[in-house]
């Protein structure tokens, strides 16, 4: 059985949680995705009806910024993990 | 996380509840609110002109998001959401005084809102449909997605708040780091991006979101 030091086992765990939190925000791809392409489908939409610009973008923003939101827990999951440990 | 300066109270040696800038902060803005609203309502008039042009158009905005959700209602939530998007967007906004932080950067803000809000949205619910009838809306269609139903329901307020929490720590952060490397200039195009644009669309989704849950639970 080997003993650790309660240094090491601190040093242990606060790698691990920086690792987790540079993991963590690899998530933020998805919402990439998904806001890029509500962006071209916008576009296209503005591209047919140019009349109708104002309610596209407001609709296109309100969907961006739910869809985002996945990419959002992830950076607080992050942020809670470097300031936490 | 790091709480900030605090305030703390000593009793006959009990520690008691500290108070933190967001607490403050939070107060000031209120009574900001407060003042704002009193003086944009004041000497109203029939035909609108100037201050009352801008209070009108603030109410308007507000409810027009409310009033195709939540048909023929609009009155009667406009309070509520108008309150919830007054607050958050101008707590948003007083993170542009240097030295400030939002109280919408502390997950406590944002938890209480949201946990108002579940509220709201659960008495609506057993409003429309009785008691008895909300709650066995969540074992519908079939019973075994009764727990699948209520965790769902319980994670609303959850996102519903880190959704608030993320955006305004997150581009708090980035600010941070950004007034380290270049500490003139460079940072006042990003706060009009990061405090005074993203703090207005959150705060528009904020109540957009509320909205939307509590026209989930009437249907």
């Amino acid at each position: 059985m080997i003993e650790f030091s309660p240094e090491v086992i601190r040093t242990v765990i606060r790698t691990a949680s920086l690792i987790g939190a540079g993991a963590a925000l690899i998530a933020g791809v998805g919402p990439g995705i998904g806001m890029g392409y509500a962006a071209g489908k916008a576009t296209s939409a503005v591209r047919r009806q140019p009349q109708a610009r104002g309610a596209i973008i407001t609709t296109m923003l309100l969907g961006q910024i739910i869809s985002g939101s996945t990419g959002i827990y992830s950076l607080v999951i992050a942020i809670f993990l470097v300031f936490n440990t | 996380m790091n709480p900030g300066p605090q305030i703390k109270f000593y009793l006959f040696n009990k520690e008691y509840l500290p108070v933190t800038d967001t607490l403050i902060v939070g107060w000031v803005s209120v009574i900001l609110i407060l003042i704002l609203a009193k003086y944009l309502t004041s000497n109203l008039k029939m035909r609108p002109e100037g201050k009352q042009n801008v209070a009108e158009m603030i109410i308007e905005l507000i409810y027009d998001q409310i009033e195709p959700m939540l048909p023929n209602e609009g009155w009667r939530f406009l309070p509520f959401i108008a309150t919830i998007f007054i607050y958050v967007g101008f707590s948003n906004l007083i993170g542009l005084v240097p030295g400030v932080t939002s109280p919408t950067g502390d997950l406590n803000t944002t938890l209480g809102l949201a946990l108002v809000v579940f509220i709201v949205v659960q008495l609506e619910g057993m409003r429309e449909h009785g008691v008895w009838g909300y709650i066995k809306s969540f074992a519908e269609p079939v019973i075994f997605l009764l727990p699948i139903n209520v965790i769902g329901e319980l994670a609303k307020p959850i996102s519903h708040s880190f959704r608030l929490f993320g955006n305004i720590v997150g581009g708090g952060i980035i600010m941070t780091l950004i007034y380290q490397a270049a500490p003139a200039l460079v940072p006042v195009p990003l706060h009009a991006w990061f405090d005074f644009f993203v703090g207005m669309i959150q705060a528009l989704i904020f109540g957009m979101v509320a909205i939307a849950y509590i026209s989930v639970a009437k249907s």
